[in-house]
């Protein structure tokens, strides 16, 4: 008898049958304006999947946008980010001034903001949170956040100023810079109060200037050398540079090393409600980093008291608009509205439900079935877009996010421009984003269409011709001159990425174009996450990695940043001095339609090396029930939740994706 | 007999330390770390990192640290939740495992013992045919299909039951994970309920006992089923341990905040303390209930003698 006579087979199959017809008969049968149940909860508390299970609810801890989401709730810093823009909008710190070339900010704070145990919130409370931070023994992954600032590198990374006991006198960093040699020092300036849109200008006005202090005397003084602290660390580091060797060599019994101290960071308490940052180079991006967790403030005492545990739910004290009610780890963690919140009586829900979530499918079914209002970005399986997408509730926006596959510039072919630029114009790159759907083709390495005014360069389009040209110039050409793929090493190159369908299915995508194209069938592989990151961190694979980005902060530098050094996220082996130059000179650009020029530029240099293929713009693609409203599809969909509510009304209602412009 | 449990309680400690110290060698064999991230951390961060962790001290200090955690049953704190100590995560964790594992095994056994001897009572009978077919296809069916498909058509299309996430215990939302996780185990059940039934239905004793003129019904539950469910009691013992100490995927599928959700992502953390202290608490409850059921043998069937 066949299997398939058997009973057992037929009762299965009718088993199957069944569930699909009733799935297939309610589906026709419910709205199809929007994705699922569409009532709005009686109560005012809005269910949201954040993403994984939180790491920590302490904001100096955890490090991933599924935390910044919570923390968002929970803690707040000097400003926010806007709901729609993501740029920085005021929150503790009412208004800010900045001096003439970006590397000083003074922050006004409001005086009526609260801890959620009533006690006031002071300038000191944000010097004392960038100093934990920043703290070698807290060992904050963040860290580098804030590595703009004045000597918080050298204090969080353990190092030393180095003294000449004799003279008193510091060993200063001009002397040592290999491109500064020679170069002036540029005057120090004061910062200015800017003209800030969302503050009252004749309050700013009124501002007194903050007070000149001791403090300041000192972090506004040329920059101090720092060497590492440690003994053995420092003696390899001398032995790496002759110049600073020589310099301590030469002091002789009279050099001292001077540990660089959590004081000696450039964050200064002026008074009560005015913060002095000082950072240790032109970074007109910085105050959009100040939304972010990192430098959101914490509680001194609970902190200085519990220690580790400060943030279980019955110690933990918080400064956002909403404060802990309950917590249940992997199941969920509920917010309720802070009375003591300075703006308490414009935050509208009473509640947020925070579920944390990992499997796409199942955050897709808690949807459905109206367990959960909206949900977090990347969410939507590919194979459910053609359903989803068209609904009302489908959340369809860029990200301040690119995928692109890395090089490995060391090894041959790939160190040669040529055979780079040669992969890279024989991907159709305008028919993979129409395969993905919901991204946009990218040639360039910042996202597109983020960063308004920004003069995007393009890089080589799809060009299969040129490609194999390219190709034989460098040398892989049979007799005749033309490009054969047969003397091609294809075994030398490989495209690597983590075990994920999407990734696998792109990476598909892209070995059949270079097939297709160039005759070439590139092998894949795949491997376990954390394997794939140590080996691609290594620039250890060969030819191509999977790789993608996503912004720190909203400015196109956050993304042309990665190849500033050789080492870090760079993970190509390419790096050249004169790009890192282009971005300097940017970033001291005053005037910020210029500086996006100067970057543009930079950015064009760095496509031109390609040490890497853009891929696309990510999409948020998410969804979220159209009675919640105040919540956009921002470029990180990260949302400031004092302006989301729910609406009862379906007049009012968002069909589709709400109005961006602000 | 008291000298059987002791030794046997004896062999456990070598046991645990055997499989705890093979795990601690496969983490370390496992490339990256807690703190790998799509983002890489900076070099000195890194040393920050390793420094709070005690990563940098030489291994075999690592290791005996681990080994005394171990005995002292004091796993430390995790490595990836920050301020939480393995014992409160398996304190918490445990409750919502052991709820839906022991209703699962409850349903298994129940459902499985019942139409197991039915089926076996009335050989070759359409009751027979029918529940058979559906122990086949219970065995057949993985759960990370049937709990899909259950969702599909409880949750997404009838609206009667939520599809995912824990609700307490008692709660509605235990229905589909709970048939979900006993359907593999109930067929198991059925089929060897069935098969021991057969074969001690046809024993010399069950003939002498309907001799005696016992009623069928006394028959079946005093004599048959004694000796027919012996294989159901091997079988089930440490499927219970397992039950118990979370399912990995049909916790997944429904979101559970259970032992084997903290034992996944655990394991792709890296989060060293917690796979230690998962491990060592899996192996220690499935030693013991390899012990339970070695003591029921004795009392179910009294020809086994320790």
């Amino acid at each position: 008898m066949s299997i398939f006579c058997s009973s057992k087979f037929r009762l299965a199959v009718g088993l199957v049958a069944l569930a699909l017809i009733i799935a297939g008969c309610t589906a026709s049968a419910s709205n199809q304006q929007f994705f699922g149940r569409a009532v709005p909860p009686r109560d005012n508390t809005l269910h949201y999947v954040s993403g994984s299970e939180p790491e920590s609810l302490d904001p100096q801890i955890g490090t991933g946008q599924p935390e910044a989401r919570i923390y968002m709730a929970l803690f707040e810093g000097l400003t926010e980010y806007d709901p729609k823009t993501m740029a920085p909008i005021p929150a503790i710190a009412e208004s800010w001034d900045v001096n003439h070339d970006s590397s000083e900010f003074i922050f006004h704070l409001r005086k009526n903001a609260r801890w959620s145990n009533g006690e006031a919130i002071t300038a000191r409370d944000f010097v004392w949170s960038l100093r934990r931070g920043l703290s070698p023994e807290l060992a904050a992954r963040n860290a580098y956040l804030a590595y703009y600032v004045k000597y918080a590198q050298g204090y969080n990374e353990g190092g030393a100023f180095v003294r000449n006991k004799r003279t008193g006198e510091f060993l200063l960093a001009k002397d040592f810079k290999e491109d500064a040699a020679g170069k002036p020092e540029e005057a120090h300036t004061e910062p200015e109060p800017m003209a800030n849109k969302n503050a009252d200008p004749a309050a700013a006005a009124q501002m007194p200037k903050a007070a000149e202090t001791e403090f300041h005397n000192f972090i506004k003084a040329p920059e101090r050398l720092v060497v590492p602290a440690e003994e053995k660390a420092r003696t390899k580091a001398l032995a790496a540079d002759e110049k600073i060797k020589k310099a301590v060599d030469a002091m002789g019994g009279d050099a001292e090393f001077v540990a660089v101290k959590k004081e000696d960071v450039g964050i200064e308490a002026v008074d009560d409600f005015t913060l002095r940052i000082t950072l240790t180079q032109s970074a007109p991006f910085f105050l959009g980093l100040t939304p972010h967790q990192f430098f959101r403030a914490v509680p001194q005492k609970t902190v200085e008291q519990f220690d580790k545990e400060w943030t279980s739910p019955e110690h933990i004290v918080t400064c956002g608009p909403f404060k802990v009610e309950t917590w249940k780890p992997y199941d969920k963690l509920v917010v309720v509205r802070d009375p003591m919140y300075w703006d308490a009586a414009n935050v509208k829900l009473d509640r947020i439900a925070f579920y944390p979530g990992d499997d796409n499918p199942t955050i897709m079914n808690m949807y459905k079935a109206g367990q959960v209002d909206a949900v977090l970005n990347h969410t939507v399986p590919a194979a459910w877009l053609d359903v989803v997408r068209p609904m009302k509730d489908y959340m369809d926006a860029p990200e301040v996010a690119i995928d692109y596959y890395q090089i490995n510039c060391k090894k041959p072919p790939m160190n040669d421009v040529r055979v780079r630029k040669a992969f890279n114009m024989s991907i159709d790159k305008e028919a993979l984003a129409r395969w993905r759907k919901i991204v946009k083709p990218l040639t360039a390495f910042s996202p597109e269409g983020i960063f308004p005014g920004y003069p995007q360069p393009k890089g080589d389009g799809f060009d299969p011709a040129k490609a194999k040209q390219l190709l034989a110039e460098a040398g892989f050409k049979d007799a005749s001159g033309n490009f054969d793929p047969k003397k091609f090493p294809v075994d030398e190159v490989g495209i690597v990425y983590n075990t994920q369908e999407s990734n696998r299915i792109v990476a598909e995508f892209i070995q059949a174009q270079w097939k297709q194209n160039l005759g070439l069938t590139v092998p894949l592989k795949n491997m376990e996450w954390k394997t794939f990151l140590d080996m691609r961190s290594k620039v250890e694979y060969k030819g191509f990695a999977r790789s993608g980005w996503v912004g720190d902060y909203m400015d196109p530098f956050t993304f042309l940043n990665l190849f500033y050094t050789p080492a870090g996220d760079n993970g190509t082996g390419w790096w050249d001095p004169k790009y890192v130059a282009l971005l300097d000179d940017a970033n001291k650009e005053l005037d910020p339609q210029k500086r996006y020029e100067k970057l543009a530029k930079a950015e064009a240099y760095l496509i031109d090396a390609q040490p890497v293929i853009p891929l696309y713009t990510a999409a948020t693609n998410w969804v979220k029930k159209p009675y919640v409203k105040g919540m956009y599809p921002n470029p990180q969909t990260l949302h400031a939740w004092k302006f989301v509510y729910i609406e009862n009304d379906p007049a009012k209602w968002d069909y589709g994706v709400p109005d961006m412009k602000e | 007999m008291l000298r059987f449990i002791v030794r046997r309680l004896i062999i456990t400690v070598p046991m645990v330390i055997i499989v705890v110290s093979l795990t601690w060698g496969l983490i370390r064999l496992a490339p990256g770390n807690f703190y790998t991230g799509e983002k890489r951390i900076p070099p000195a961060i890194e040393q920050n990192l390793r420094e709070k962790y005690g990563l940098n001290k030489p291994w075999y200090v690592q290791y005996g640290k681990m080994l005394k955690n171990t005995l002292m049953l004091d796993f430390g704190t995790s490595l990836k939740y920050e301020g939480q100590s393995v014992g409160s995560i398996l304190a918490r964790s445990l409750p919502v495992s052991a709820t839906l594992g022991l209703l699962a095994y409850l349903l298994a056994l129940v459902v499985g013992v019942t139409a197991g001897t039915l089926a076996a009572l009335k050989q070759n009978s359409r009751l027979d045919y029918a529940s058979m077919a559906l122990a086949m296809l219970g065995i057949s069916l993985p759960n990370f299909v049937l709990g899909p498909l259950l969702v599909l058509i409880f949750s997404l299309s009838l609206f009667w039951l939520p599809p995912t996430r824990w609700g307490g215990f008692p709660s509605v939302n235990l229905i589909l994970p709970v048939l979900t996780l006993s359907a593999v185990y109930m067929a198991y059940i059925a089929r060897l309920t069935r098969s021991g039934m057969l074969e001690v239905l046809r024993a010399d004793y069950i003939r002498t006992a309907r001799a005696k003129g016992l009623s069928e019904r006394e028959v079946v539950l005093r004599h048959a089923l004694r000796g027919g469910l012996m294989p159901v009691v091997s079988y089930t013992g440490p499927a219970l341990a397992f039950l118990i100490a979370g399912t990995v995927v049909v916790e997944r599928i429904f979101v559970y905040p259970g032992l084997g959700t903290y034992f996944l992502n655990a394991c792709l953390n890296r989060d060293e303390p917690l796979i230690i202290g998962i491990v060592a608490f899996i192996s220690i409850s499935v030693l013991i209930f390899n012990l339970l059921v070695d003591i029921a043998y004795g009392f179910i069937d009294p020809r086994i003698r320790y």
